[in-house]
């Protein structure tokens, strides 16, 4: 799915120069649950931003399905975003002008699903989630367990080929993040790809496969669970 | 997709009250303020677009060719329109109307009533303009010299609704045939017409009508289609030197150059013709008008810009979580596009129903008919939304364009998005402020420029005392023939202290012609104000001798023999000094050389001081004053001001002794002078007015970004209080950044406002300098109104509990 070769990134302000990112090689494979761990500045949510086609390297390739992606347009972008990936925040990220029907909605709108698909789908997974009786609430109304299944769900609506998870539990308590985690468990068992940022060793359980990140290199990779294709 | 972007523009709206208020309130104002602008303007633009064939349709004048500052003038010699209808293969019709500017006395049966704007005219006068008849036809109306048309209201109000064509009706006494009924509804047309006689029944002498010199007629020519205008007026011109020139006497020469105007610019384009008549606009004032309610259009639309840029820190979330699912950038402008456009939309709706609540006021003000229907004009629909696209487009391209290029990462990650993310939106936002302060300040100059010299015009020492002087003219044969024994008896009222009878009172009328200096063996001629007077016109008006003395009754030689002139004939003349003036002698030819019989020939008895018998846009000329009874015509009786009731009813009394079959028509002389600055008072109102909605409209901005500047700022404010810092450290460093884009402003809009006020005054012979106190107020009122706006946020954000704002972060 994501072959990452010699990826690099540099941040520069005026005097400093930071390597977020340092010839990180990496591949994940189709259906893999892969972890990324690492302390806070190691450049785990570089890579991750970057594979999620929010940011871009200043050096070395990244192949999404076997196509570079590294210097896409931004349409190009766009439109591989919401065709392919889906992703959950630490802070959930829910737009808070919308409902939450509305917000789980969106990708769909932006893949211009019609209205009546629309209505089915996003019933579907709010049901799913367990959700469905608060679909006309505001985020703010909601408990930060609650908003991550919206959030959740949101990125699932469009059946991407890969979730991106940034610290998924970081904003929850311990049984809302354990709800979380099963989730994607679920999503993943169910074939979805899932790439998580975590400080949690707990959460880095869930995965198949743990990436430690130090100081913008990866240092060791630990295998948790056997993955097969 | 579009439901979710109004559902989201909508939410956003509620959500963020002051905001959606603050953004409304502006450009609905702003809108407004356009909207009766922009109808003011429409209408103006309109005048003699009604006429069928009007595009053919010119007026002749002339320009003077023996002054520094040539004049137009709109009445020129009656050969022009006899030439053109002859000579020119190209002109189709001429005609000509008389400059006549006496009200006459209409009867019918017991009705009398003094109607003005009558016009003398050719026969052909509704074949130029062919003016919709309500009764009886143009053809033939003004054939026979004994007819008249009617303006349908003036009709009404001497025949009720009945038909009067084939009626008689007495003017001036004179029975007149009517011949036709013109309709109502002539308010887009350059002349005032209350009835039409033909020019035959004036019964001007065919000498004088073949005349070259005698500028006394209004000149219309329309051409045949496609004829090149610019042509024909060369041709005219080349007429005149040719041909005319050689004709004329070598010591009177053709002193003027023709022109041709077109009939749709009349109105507009003659507000400084001499000897003009009709209801005139001014284009100076339409174009300046039009650019103030461009100015607060764009004053609104930068409101707008500011505070959508100021609140993106606000909406970044959003932009990078609907890029994030994947939004493209294209989708996400339309989507911000549409919400400006939504909010236009609502601020037009607004200031639709705000226009038309205003819009009796503004035409009691004008003085106009105007209205604007959205159902029955598609025209201002259409206009309208044009308007709520152009203004939503305008003003939301730049912030769509800022918030639509936000990264997404950036706006996420960070759990505080600061402004230093968005740089050159930074400098945007101060250089709008400043633009939006400069245009402010401009307008607070030029009206308080114009305020001055409006008042200066009314207020200038004018040379003469205009107080208390009822004025009218003398009406019937027994008042002008024993206008001396009306006179006594006028002056023996209560409260009446002195009475003059003339021709050529200030703000009346005045004749000129030339008069004859002679100088060292030779005869120079000089253009000068005739101001035809009695022995107590100097005392009426309190002129000032400055030498000499006035005239005398005793002496019986001043009626035939002397001459009093003012400070600018002695100069012109090159008399020298006053006292060298007196015993000079000056030689009025007032029927031409041919004439000796009309010949007066006399001495400079008395120097008076320049007074303005004219408006303050006109120099003061060369005048002479002498006794010319032939000409007595108006009448200027001076009052105490004890009792005026008392002597108004004096005067009432005598006139009903000598003229009872007239009824007395009068003004005061200070009315009079009033009258002529009425465009000026109008635009000094009405700048102040907009000068008041622009100041106004760009403080909701300022307020508006002070909300932001101290929510954005409100941990710095925190920390700065928290190490001690005083309540009025923090409104200084809040109101610091404002009150200097103010001082940028004011660097910006004062030479703006000079140069413009400059050339405005220009018009003026007599102007004020513009004041230096002008600038820095207008400077200090902008720096003031900003702070004070600033200042109500600084000092709320001064007065938290510090530990609140560091919390929150």
């Amino acid at each position: 799915m994501i072959q990452i070769e010699n990826l690099e990134k540099v941040y520069r302000t005026e005097e400093v120069e930071t390597k977020a990112l340092n010839k990180v090689s990496l591949v994940v494979n189709d259906g893999e649950f892969v972890a990324i761990m690492g302390p806070s500045g190691c450049g785990k949510s570089t890579l991750l931003n970057i594979i999620g086609l929010l940011d871009e390297p200043d050096g070395g390739s990244i192949k999404f399905a076997g196509t570079e992606i590294a210097h896409y347009n931004e349409r190009k972008r766009a439109d591989l975003r919401k065709r392919n990936l889906g992703f959950v925040f630490q802070s959930f990220n829910l737009i808070e002008e919308l409902t939450v029907l509305e917000n789980v909605e969106l990708p769909l709108i932006y893949l211009g699903v019609g209205a009546a698909e629309r209505k089915q789908k996003v019933e579907k997974v709010l049901e799913k989630m367990q959700i469905m009786h608060r679909r006309n609430h505001f985020p703010q109304q909601l408990s930060g367990g609650q908003q991550q299944r919206v959030a959740v769900a949101r990125a699932v609506i469009n059946a991407p080929r890969l979730i991106l998870a940034d610290e998924p539990t970081g904003n929850l308590d311990s049984s809302n993040g354990n709800e979380v985690m099963e989730l994607l468990t679920e999503l993943n068992e169910a074939g979805t790809t899932i790439i998580m940022v975590t400080h949690s060793e707990h959460d880095a359980r869930y995965a198949h496969r743990v990436i430690r990140l130090l100081d913008g290199e990866v240092v060791m990779e630990n295998v948790h669970k056997q993955f097969t294709v | 997709m579009f439901t979710n972007y109004l559902k989201v523009a909508y939410r956003n709206l509620i959500r963020h009250k002051g905001f959606s208020f603050l953004n409304i309130a502006g450009l609905a104002l702003g809108l407004t303020a356009c909207l009766l602008i922009g109808l003011f303007v429409f209408d103006e633009l309109q005048y003699d677009k009604f006429l069928p064939n009007g595009d053919r349709v010119y007026r002749v004048y002339t320009q003077g060719t023996t002054s520094e500052s040539p004049e137009s003038m709109a009445s020129v010699p009656p050969m022009f329109a006899t030439t053109m209808k002859q000579e020119f293969p190209e002109v189709e019709q001429s005609m000509r109307i008389l400059m006549y500017s006496a009200i006459s006395l209409l009867e019918v049966g017991d009705k009398k009533l003094y109607i003005e704007n009558g016009l003398i005219a050719d026969s052909t006068f509704f074949d130029i303009f062919p003016l919709p008849f309500k009764y009886g036809s143009a053809a033939q109306a003004l054939d026979a010299p004994a007819s008249v048309v009617l303006a349908e209201d003036v009709a009404k109000r001497f025949f009720g609704d009945e038909n009067p064509v084939g009626k008689e009706l007495k003017m001036n006494k004179q029975t007149l045939l009517v011949k036709g009924v013109i309709q109502n509804n002539q308010s887009k047309f350059h002349l005032k017409v209350n009835y039409v006689i033909p020019l035959s029944a004036a019964e001007i002498p065919a000498e004088r009508m073949s005349s070259w010199g005698w500028q006394q007629f209004y000149t219309y020519v329309r051409v045949k289609p496609d004829t090149d205008i610019k042509q024909t007026q060369a041709k005219l011109q080349d007429y005149i030197t040719q041909k005319v020139q050689p004709l004329m006497p070598k010591d009177d020469p053709i002193g003027f150059v023709p022109y041709l105007q077109p009939l749709q610019d009349i109105y507009l384009h003659s507000a400084n013709f001499k000897f003009d008549t009709g209801p005139r606009g001014n284009i100076t004032y339409v174009k300046a008008l039009s650019i103030i309610a461009v100015f607060i259009l764009l004053i609104a639309c930068f409101n707008f810009v500011n505070l959508a840029t100021a609140k993106s820190v606000q909406r970044a979330k959003e932009v990078g979580i609907r890029k994030t699912i994947g939004a493209s950038q294209q989708q996400l402008m339309l989507q911000f596009l549409i919400e400006t456009v939504l909010l236009t939309f609502i601020s037009v709706v607004i200031s639709v129903v705000l226009a038309s609540l205003l819009l009796p006021a503004l035409n009691d003000f004008t003085g106009k008919d105007m209205s604007f229907n959205l159902l029955t004009n598609p025209v201002v629909f259409l206009l309208l939304v044009v308007l709520t696209l152009v203004v939503g487009l305008i003003a939301g391209f730049y912030p769509a364009l800022v918030l639509s290029g936000f990264k997404p990462v950036k706006v996420l990650k960070s759990t505080v998005v600061s402004e230093g993310m968005f740089g050159r939106v930074q400098w945007l936002r101060h250089g709008l402020i400043v633009i939006q302060f400069s245009l402010t300040i401009f307008l607070l100059i030029s009206a308080t420029v114009v305020f001055l010299q409006v008042n200066y015009l009314h207020t200038k020492d004018l040379g003469f005392n205009r107080e208390q002087i009822m004025f009218f003219p003398m009406r019937g044969d027994n008042m002008n023939r024993s206008y001396e024994t009306f006179k006594n008896e006028l002056a023996q009222g209560p409260g009446i202290s002195s009475v003059s009878i003339g021709y050529g009172f200030p703000g009346d009328a005045v004749a000129g012609d030339q008069i004859i200096v002679p100088k060292d063996g030779e005869q120079k001629l000089h253009s000068t104000t005739h101001l035809m007077v009695d022995y107590d016109y100097i005392k009426t008006l309190g002129l000032e001798l400055v030498n000499g003395r006035n005239f005398s009754k005793e002496l019986t030689t001043d009626k035939s023999q002397a001459y009093i002139i003012n400070e600018t004939a002695v100069k012109e003349f090159g008399l020298g000094t006053p006292q060298q003036a007196i015993g000079k002698t000056l030689i009025w030819q007032r029927l031409g050389p041919s004439q000796p019989d009309s010949v007066k020939k006399g001495q400079v008895i008395g120097v008076v001081k320049d007074f303005h018998y004219k408006s303050l846009y006109d120099k003061v000329e060369p005048a002479v004053l002498h006794i010319h009874p032939d000409d007595y015509w108006k009448v200027a009786v001076k009052m105490k001001g004890e009792n005026i009731s008392q002597s108004v009813a004096h005067v009432k009394d005598v006139w009903g002794k000598f003229s009872p079959d007239y009824p007395i028509e009068y003004k005061f002389l200070d009315e009079n002078f009033d009258q002529m600055y009425k465009a000026e008072d109008k635009l000094k109102s009405l700048l102040w007015i907009f000068t008041g909605v622009a100041i106004f409209v760009g403080c909701l901005g300022l307020f508006g970004l002070a909300t932001y500047a101290a929510e954005r700022r409100k941990k710095e404010i925190g920390i700065r209080k928290v190490l001690g810092a005083d309540v009025s450290t923090i409104v200084g460093l809040l109101s610091k950044e404002f009150v200097k884009l103010v001082v940028v402003a004011a660097v910006i809009a004062f030479p703006i406002a000079w140069l413009v006020m400059r050339k405005w005054l220009e018009d003026f012979a007599y102007r004020i300098d513009i004041p230096l106190w002008v600038f820095v107020a207008a400077g200090v009122a902008a720096a003031l109104v900003a702070f004070l706006t600033i200042s109500y946020q600084a000092i709320k954000a001064a007065t938290t509990n510090p530990i609140k704002n560091l919390r929150t972060e």
